[in-house]
């Protein structure tokens, strides 16, 4: 697979990366507590709390490093391989996650389905900031699939 | 004295697995896009994208997709490895 980029304004590259401080410490707990693991076996249940604990420990880093490197304007992240590629989307994937969990828990999922249609202005600013990121996190991952989907499939 | 002949039993045996057989869960999400899923189901299921986005439709229009069955400790790393990927996937017994 050949080099990806993703191309996004400054100003948003700036938005996403203050915003990622703020939710890349608790996106550990989100992704523990979302998870099905099985409680027969302590050393399992163990083993897979620490996997997980571990996996997002490493997204938080890769999507701090991937925002923190794009610089200029337009920013651009440039994944340079098939496994940081899919190790990004991925990532993108966390961050949505710990939004809905820890901003927007109480919005139905079928609203959340439609979040461009979610930008009410009776929401509190928190909230509609937070969604607007929500959104753009979206637009980045679906930019990725889009290239990786062409480059496999087609 | 000639040995009285030995006549063999001839009978039917059911073999049945040893192990049961547990399936691997997806629930559908609402954060996760179509086109993620598929890539996942391809990249960690081993699977060919026509598959994938056959499970994922499944997932998407009745809320959950058995997308693996088989032993138990195999069927483990799938979950796990699918909750990686954020997906929500869950142990179930079959049957």
């Amino acid at each position: 697979m050949a080099e990806l980029r993703l191309t996004m304004t400054a100003e948003a590259r700036n938005v996403l990366t203050d915003l990622l401080r703020l939710i890349a410490p608790a996106a550990a707990r989100v992704s523990v507590n979302r998870a099905q693991i099985p409680d027969t076996d302590k050393e399992v249940a163990s083993f897979w709390t620490e996997s997980l604990s571990a996996q997002a420990g490493e997204e938080a880093r890769l999507l701090a490093a991937a925002f923190a490197n794009a610089k200029g304007e337009p920013a651009v992240i440039i994944l340079k391989n098939e496994a940081q590629s899919l190790a990004f989307l991925r990532a993108l994937s966390a961050v949505r996650f710990a939004l809905r969990e820890l901003v927007f828990s109480d919005i139905p999922d079928d609203q959340l389905e439609r979040a461009e249609d979610l930008d009410d202005e009776n929401l509190p600013n928190e909230k509609r900031h937070a969604l607007a990121c929500y959104s753009c996190f979206g637009l980045l991952q679906q930019s990725l699939i889009s290239q990786i989907d062409s480059e496999a499939f087609d | 004295m000639a040995k009285p002949k030995i006549k063999p039993e001839i009978g039917t045996e059911k073999v049945v697995s040893a192990s049961p057989q547990w399936n691997v869960v997806v629930l559908n999400d609402p954060v996760n896009f179509q086109g993620y899923v598929i890539v996942v189901f391809v990249n960690v299921l081993g699977i060919s994208h026509t598959q994938a986005e056959k499970f994922m439709l499944k997932v998407h229009s009745e809320g959950r997709a058995t997308v693996w069955t088989g032993e138990r400790e195999r069927a483990e790393m799938i979950v796990l490895e699918l909750q990686q990927w954020h997906l929500s996937a869950k142990l179930e017994k079959n049957g």
